[in-house]
């Protein structure tokens, strides 16, 4: 049994397209990257540039110390790497294959599933919660 | 109610309406000939008569950018602008109207450069007619402050909730000093109410985004939403100009009718023009001609509906457009006139008209010309230049 997607139409769609804050973080958006940063844990000095200075939200903290890196957001800009105080050289932006992860693509919008999220999340975070179980 | 009868201009007048409505913001920038709207209301901050942050920007890009950030955050934001300055906020203008702002904007009509030239005629305004903003256009200082406080009232409408330019002709009005009946102010603020804003960017206990990223899967959909708040805003505009006709005493509509009931020759157009054409219908119909005048109040929406049933009887039509679109054919005026008329099927001859541009003088003796020459009119005519050196 199929059940039809549900695609919000424009009367559905809140005034001004207002949305709720944080849908992005539902959208898996490493896909863009280019470069992937690769961090070297040995030789960080734990400064927090690369997090201070990163324009997403891609380098995760943990018990106050620099964790690796979400490759589900990191673009590969490769402004953590330029950040990097040179003497330590913990980070380098590497054109290699890509780590593998798994990527909301906008050419998904052939994707029924994806579609789904993206109008769900427009009008309602909670809808797209139930729906979907994201956290 | 106690009306005040004082002498203004044009400027005074839309900068005494705007000290009476208190915005919460106003972003402005200086540019002929709407400068001195600024100028005033920022004597009325100074002064403390309002509870108005004015916001000195650097352009009208800016300008128009800080309203749309203070309109976003839920106050009630106004500013005014001219020629130039609007072309400057172009790209400004749809970001305000997307995102549903209910910006009002004093916009003194004035010629577009090049060349350059500081004098009225609608260009600026035409440019703007697919912006997504309301477009209400003032025949005198009167209606530029009657339609300016119904602006507001309009603008907010739940169910419209889009920004709207009010105009005047540059120097014909903006610094032609002219009676004016002004309201209490206490009737004012009653007459717009609180303003309860669609959404807030600054509610920390709610926060939103705005702004955000519409691609190929939403846009339309975004755009189809603003189709229907701009038709909305028809049946808001017409019963708020009865509400406020009932309040102030003079009535307002979409079109104003002027003796076309038995009328067999028609003139179409808006501003100040509109004036003279009431001057020049008096003393053709003492000659015996039968001519009547209708003026577009509100340009954006189009009110194609009214027009054609104000001139479906008539046996010909002549438009004046104050401004060129240079596609040949004929003005912005004329060309969706027209098109109302092919929708409805009516086959009535027009002459369209081209005139007053860069502040070129428009007389009486013009009007009833043009009057004239669609006499024994029998079929439409291509666009003609009125009062230019040939």
């Amino acid at each position: 049994m199929t059940t039809k997607p549900n695609i919000k139409s424009w009367r559905d769609l809140n005034i001004g397209g207002v949305i709720e804050s944080g849908t992005s973080e539902h959208f898996k958006t490493g896909g863009w990257r280019s470069k992937v940063p690769i961090w070297q844990e040995k030789n960080c000095i734990q400064c927090m540039n690369c997090w201070a200075f990163c324009p997403d939200d891609a380098i995760k903290v943990k018990d106050g110390k620099r964790a690796e890196y979400d490759y589900e957001f990191c673009k590969g800009c490769g402004i953590c790497a330029e950040e990097c105080p040179k003497t330590t050289q913990a980070i380098n932006a590497i054109k290699k294959e890509d780590p593998n992860i798994e990527i909301d693509s906008w050419d998904g919008a052939e994707n029924p599933k994806f579609r789904e999220k993206a109008a769900i999340l427009m009008v309602s975070i909670k809808e797209a919660k139930e729906k979907f179980g994201i956290k | 109610m106690q009306k005040t009868i004082v002498a203004r201009t044009g400027n005074e007048a839309v900068a005494e309406a705007m000290r009476q409505i208190n915005p919460d913001v106003c972003a402005a920038y200086p540019i002929t000939p709407a400068t001195e709207i600024m100028q005033i209301f920022s004597t009325f901050v100074a002064d403390g008569l309002v509870k108005t942050n004015l916001i000195t920007a650097e352009s009208e890009h800016s300008a128009m950018s800080a309203c749309v950030g203070s309109a976003a955050s839920g106050a009630r934001t106004m500013t005014a602008t001219a020629a130039q300055g609007l072309a400057l906020m172009h790209e400004i203008l749809y970001i305000a109207s997307g995102l549903r702002l209910p910006i009002v904007m004093a916009d003194v009509n004035r010629a577009l450069s090049g060349p350059i030239n500081i004098h009225c005629d609608h260009s600026d305004t035409m440019a703007e007619r697919d912006s997504g903003w309301i477009q209400i256009f003032s025949e005198n200082s009167q209606e530029a402050y009657d339609n300016l406080i119904q602006a507001v009232r309009i603008a907010e409408h739940k169910d419209v909730l889009l920004p709207a330019m009010v105009t005047t002709d540059g120097f014909i009005i903006s610094h032609g000093m002219e009676r004016l009946e002004m309201y209490p102010d206490e009737e004012i603020q009653k007459f717009i109410g609180e303003y309860k804003p669609a959404y807030n960017l600054l509610n920390v206990e709610n926060p939103i985004t705005v702004g955000s990223l519409v691609l190929t899967d939403y846009y339309m959909e975004h755009k189809r939403a603003q189709h229907e708040a701009m038709k909305n805003s028809v049946k808001v505009i017409k019963d708020i100009g009865k509400e406020f006709g009932k309040i102030f005493g003079k009535e307002y509509d979409m079109i104003e009718k002027y003796k076309i009931d038995d009328a067999d020759y028609i003139l179409i157009c808006l501003g100040s023009t509109a004036g003279t054409t009431k001057v020049a219908v008096e003393e053709l119909r003492q000659e015996g001609m039968k001519v009547g005048l209708v003026k577009i109040r509100v340009f954006r929406p189009f009110p194609a509906e009214d027009i054609v049933n104000a001139i479906k009887n008539a046996k010909s039509v002549a438009i004046l457009d104050r401004s060129e679109s240079l596609s040949t054919q004929a003005g912005p005026v004329a060309t969706e006139v027209k098109a109302a008329l092919y929708d409805a099927a009516i086959n009535i001859p027009i002459k369209p008209y081209i005139y007053g541009l860069g502040g070129r003088e428009i007389y009486v003796e013009q009007i009833k010309n043009v009057f004239k020459s669609i006499k024994d009119l029998k079929k439409t005519e291509p666009v003609s230049y009125l009062g230019v050196k040939e």
